[in-house]
């Protein structure tokens, strides 16, 4: 299928919004929500929502390391792995193919916003040069300028994915079919690494018997995600109370802490 | 006493929601310097108000650099606010001001990022694949609203109360994300075997009793001794690599993409 230019300037005006919402802190710049507009501006919803969510849980642990690691933007999967899946879906694009085929753009794209934040290191000097002479005007567009950086990089990726998909679609039809195949295996494996790295976090050592619950609910019971989150919910009250109650214990009373050695 | 005071409760509400703006002017410099003078930029002209000198010299004071939580960071500014509208010593209100940087930055990380991001991204995309819209907009709208009253609450709360709370909320925080972390486990290690998906494709025939050819399947073998063990096995050796030997993400994607290729083209997955 083809792009009309009005559906390319609206993804830019899309995926502009969402990436700049990453600053405001509103969770605009997730594959889920990308994709799911991209998918809605296209008229294909349904593999939007596909796209979302294999691309949401592959990138939902990245982003959540240490400080100063640059990890790939959801804009990969999110607008251009989206564009891919829906207008190559005719010649055979699966979603896993249109991940694995969308990592190199998400590294892309961090690479920009790193630039970003190293080309806006100087208004800090500039900010304070402003508020010196009392040009307070200036102060505040300053103190927006990575915001306006954001706006303009990410309708840039919007728009440029979308007039580029013909090109793409050439260069997608020259692999052989043995690499898009390798390229759809890649994709079901290249969700652990945000799984993996989400759990290096989150999980310490007491966690193991919660690692071995969630596996056994899912691999054996097969349980959706809600049952799996309630019955963990069971055991975090269990923690929760009983951790309240020592605290509170550990607080006021000595003399029930005597009692208790006592037993 | 009450009539001293410049600022309105009103005002430490538009503050709060004024750090949004936190971020606007990040860079690798001062990080959110700049956005944390501007998200106060309204407060201290009313705190100064006839006094240009002393706001030109709160705000210089006030662009240097800063890096916290930009859903706590409220609870911060409303506290130095409140302490610079009391008169108090600006040297003091800036002690504070980073003294707090750390601890809020890591109870705003634990709430956001390790509890309610990922919690309602798994939800989310559970229903999307579903093939169901309430995934994102649920996603949407439960982050924005929740993080929107956390502003507020936390806003309102550097507001009433003094620097002493912060021990008894990182206290109980501690408690509640030890809770939220025991869920966060359990269900993204459930989605990791369902979402990660490694199938075997080789096979061999074996010669029946009979004499009759039977193909076997070695997943059908592994999925009886113990279901979705590849998956299982390929997230603990990436989770392994992180680890232990601090492998990037990009390493970690040339791996698997690599992997994925030749093992397909080797006939040994599909």
């Amino acid at each position: 299928m083809d792009i009309s230019m009005f559906q390319a300037l609206l993804i830019g005006v899309i995926t502009a919004i969402c990436f700049s919402g990453m600053l405001l802190g509103i969770y605009t710049n997730r594959v889920i929500v990308l994709s799911f507009f991209v998918g809605l501006v296209l008229g294909d919803v349904k593999t939007g929502l596909a796209m979302g969510a294999i691309g949401e849980l592959a990138f939902m642990g990245f982003g959540v390391g240490a400080g100063g690691t640059v990890p790939p933007n959801p804009m990969g999967p999110g607008v251009v792995g989206t564009i891919m899946a829906i207008t190559l879906k005719s010649s055979g694009m699966t979603v896993e193919t249109a991940l694995a085929l969308s990592y190199p753009f998400a590294v892309l794209f961090q690479l920009a916003t790193t630039a970003i934040y190293t080309v806006f290191s100087g208004t800090p000097a500039s900010a304070k040069k402003a508020l010196e002479q009392g040009k307070y005007v200036k102060f505040k567009l300053l103190t927006n300028s990575t915001f306006i950086g954001f706006l303009v990089v990410g309708f840039a990726v919007g728009f440029i994915s979308s007039v580029s998909m013909g090109a793409l679609e050439a260069f997608v039809e020259a692999f052989p079919v043995w690499l898009l195949d390798g390229l759809t295996v890649a994709g079901k494996l290249l969700p652990a690494i945000g799984f993996a790295m989400i759990m290096t976090v989150m999980a310490k050592k007491e966690h193991i018997p919660y690692v071995l619950l969630g596996y056994a609910l899912v691999a054996y019971l097969e349980l959706p995600v809600m049952g799996v989150a309630i019955i963990a919910a069971v055991f975090a009250l269990i923690v929760y109370f009983r951790a309240d109650q020592e605290s509170a214990t550990f607080r006021n009373d000595d003399e029930s802490e005597v009692t208790t050695d006592g037993i | 006493m009450e009539s001293r005071l410049k600022l309105k409760k009103s005002d430490y509400i538009k503050t709060s929601l004024r750090s949004y703006f936190l971020q606007n002017g990040f860079n690798y410099n001062s990080y959110q310097g700049t956005g944390y003078a501007y998200s106060i930029y309204p407060a201290l002209k009313k705190i100064y108000k006839g006094k240009p000198k002393e706001l030109k010299e709160a705000l210089l004071g006030n662009i240097e650099f800063y890096n916290t939580s930009p859903h706590m960071v409220p609870f911060i500014s409303s506290l130095q606010l409140a302490m610079l509208d009391n008169g108090e010593d600006v040297k003091d209100a800036r002690g504070m001001k980073l003294a707090l940087m750390g601890p809020m930055a890591g109870i705003g990380d634990s709430i956001s990022q390790f509890g309610l991001a990922p919690l309602f991204s798994t939800i989310a995309a559970s229903l999307a694949i579903d093939g169901l819209i309430a995934g994102p907009i649920l996603f949407l709208v439960a982050m924005i609203g929740i993080i929107l009253a956390i502003k507020l609450t936390m806003g309102l709360l550097g507001y009433k109360l003094g620097t002493k709370v912060i021990d008894v909320l990182s206290q109980k925080i501690s408690i509640i994300s030890e809770a939220a972390n025991i869920i966060g486990v359990t269900v993204i290690s459930g989605l990791a075997v369902s979402f990660v998906k490694a199938d075997i494709a080789l096979k061999y025939t074996t010669t029946l009793d009979s004499g009759e050819e039977q193909v076997v399947a070695l997943q059908t073998i592994f999925d009886q001794i113990l279901p979705r063990l590849l998956p299982a096995l390929v997230t603990i050796g990436v989770y392994y690599l992180i680890k232990k030997h601090n492998w990037s993400t990009y390493k970690l994607i040339g791996l698997l993409l690599s992997l994925g290729i030749i093992l397909s083209a080797l006939g040994v997955l599909s």
